[in-house]
């Protein structure tokens, strides 16, 4: 892997995202939304029914943000590239399929990760909710597993997209609600019926919302929740990477990859 | 014989069960431009998207300095570059933007130096802050031009960089075309649908119908394949013996007005007809002689008429 096409190629997703008004309110403006409306829900919640249940929500919603902005950036920035007819010409030049992946999810965890600090400082001083108190080894924790989750779903998009062509883009930022519910982000996985309770534990976050939620104000690390997300997210990793690569070959195979320009 | 930049050997390309490109064998020597023609649906757009790796081949070999592409290919594609009417740059960031990301791409040193010194050559220097989208047609063909120098390549791909471009802004994109070629001794295989271009500025042409190559020679060479060439007379009134003599000779003539008559034949038979004509005291005042360009041998092999050896 090349460093100054991964450098080259993080160049043009900060110059994209700044010209931007699309990327900008899709990964700065809806989340720090979303997370005011639940700070304000989280405070009625408080009022109404004791702090601690309102705040789980909130903090469920500051850790959903981490999946959502790495997905959205690993599947829809290279959608940037197919709506301008310029995909082609990133991939005549000596870049490499794992260069431009790999930059794109650095770029996803480096948006993920501003987004999270912004939402978190409102959380702090609008909602007297502080997600630190977990401690910088459980939320780097979290981080990890979050990303690596986002990006084996965001990659097997992008493949469905190469192979498929632009007709089920909206796969890439439509699919991933699917999993908020199964995750049990905002809940316990206790409150879901029981098929879906078991198929909760099938997915990497519901373990690290759970580890969140069972760790809440303290800096416990509950290893066996973390353990079990990282052991599914390599499962979810690899399958990711291996569906994108038969996707990505089956593209260049059909001619659909060039297509997707046309 | 110059050293030969790209080797094509063989290439097959099958989708299911449609084959669109069919064996085909070409190569690309150092300093030549090569057109590479053929209707719509003949295979080019797909053979040059096999030569710049983003569509799989299904059988055959693709060499670029004498190395096999599939196993070098980042080597390869760092020394070769591609430029189309059809590609473009991102529209929402600048010019400069998208160069130095395609310098980056190309592990370009010092790529602001090479930026500038490009835009001047081209003479865009004042656009580079402008963003792609706002940029004129003519513009952004030149831009795209810009990008496909930027790696300093021995080999361009052109798929019809001039499309959509008007007249002036289309042959001064031409010029640039033969000067980066003399100047910088560059290879160039060159799509186009336009055909005084192709005869303009290629050294040989490939015609490619149904994924296979039909014919491969010089523009002309390749129009002298053509026999035929079409003769107009002007005459006196001299049209009852003019009539009886092509009909003596069973030359293939039409009237056009009682003092002009149109005759198809072979460009050899073109003297001995005036001379025939001027024997039977038949005054020509003029003469126009239409030969064949390399637009009716696209049209030939088009319609697949059989008279191109």
């Amino acid at each position: 892997m090349s460093i100054s096409r991964i450098k080259a190629v993080l160049y043009q997703e900060f110059f994209v995202s700044m010209r931007s008004v699309e990327i900008i309110m899709d990964i700065i403006f809806f989340p720090v939304m979303t997370i005011i409306l639940f700070g304000f829900l989280s405070t009625y919640l408080s009022g109404a029914i004791g702090s601690s249940i309102g705040q789980r929500v909130l903090m469920g919603m500051l850790l959903w943000d981490v999946i959502f902005i790495t997905q959205y950036s690993v599947s829809v920035g290279s959608l940037w590239n197919v709506w301008s007819r310029n995909l082609s010409n990133m991939f005549i030049t000596p870049l490499d399929i794992k260069e431009y992946i790999f930059a794109h999810t650095l770029s996803g965890s480096i948006k993920s990760l501003i987004v999270f600090l912004i939402t978190s400082v409102i959380s702090i001083f609008v909602f007297d909710f502080n997600i630190f108190d977990l401690g910088v080894i459980n939320l780097l924790l979290y981080f990890i597993n979050l990303n690596i989750f986002a990006f084996a779903i965001g990659v097997a998009i992008l493949g469905l997209i190469f192979s498929f062509g632009t007709r089920i883009q909206a796969f890439a930022w439509g699919l991933l609600p699917l999993f908020q519910p199964l995750t049990a982000a905002l809940y316990p996985v206790s409150v879901l019926p029981s098929p879906l309770k078991e198929m909760a534990y099938i997915f990497p976050p519901t373990y690290i919302f759970e580890a969140a939620r069972a760790s809440f104000g303290s800096t416990v690390v509950h290893w066996d929740l973390i353990g079990m997300a990282f052991a599914t997210n390599i499962v979810y990793f690899v399958l990711g990477v291996l569906f994108f690569r038969l996707m990505f070959k089956k593209s260049r195979e059909s001619g659909q990859f060039a297509r997707n320009e046309s | 014989m110059s050293e030969a930049i790209l080797e094509v050997e063989n290439l097959v390309k099958n989708y299911g069960s449609t084959r669109a490109v069919d064996g085909i064998s070409f190569s690309v020597p150092r300093g030549k431009v090569v057109g590479f023609l053929g209707p719509n649906g003949a295979g080019k757009t797909t053979t040059i998207q096999i030569l710049l790796g983003i569509t799989e081949r299904s059988s055959g070999s693709i060499k670029y300095f004498g190395e096999d592409f599939f196993r070098n290919r980042q080597k390869s594609l760092q020394r070769i570059n591609f430029a189309s009417a059809f590609n473009t740059l991102l529209g929402r960031i600048s010019v400069y933007e998208n160069l130095i990301v395609f310098a980056g791409l190309y592990q370009v040193k010092n790529p602001k130096k090479r930026i500038l010194e490009l835009a001047e050559y081209f003479e865009i220097a004042d656009l580079l802050s402008e963003r792609y989208w706002d940029i004129s047609s003519g513009q952004k063909t030149r831009v795209n031009l810009m990008k496909s120098l930027l790696n300093d390549p021995e080999l361009i791909l052109m798929d019809e960089p001039t499309a959509s471009l008007d007249p002036d802004i289309a042959d001064k994109t031409l010029t640039l075309i033969e000067n980066l070629r003399k100047s910088r001794n560059l290879s160039i295989l060159y799509t186009s649908h336009n055909m005084d271009e192709i005869t303009r500025i290629c050294d040989e042409v490939i015609f490619l119908d149904h994924g296979i190559i039909v014919a491969q020679d010089t523009p002309l060479n390749l129009t002298k394949r053509i026999t035929g060439a079409q003769l107009r007379l002007i005459f006196d009134d001299h049209k009852k013996e003019l009539e009886d003599f092509l009909k003596e000779e069973k030359y293939d003539f039409s009237f056009a007005d009682e003092h002009t008559v149109i005759i198809n034949t072979k460009e050899t038979l073109i003297p001995k007809i005036i001379f025939g004509a001027g024997k039977r005291n038949i005054y020509i005042t003029d003469i126009e002689v239409e030969k064949p360009t390399l637009e009716d041998v696209f049209l030939q092999i088009a319609r697949k008429e059989k008279n191109v050896n």
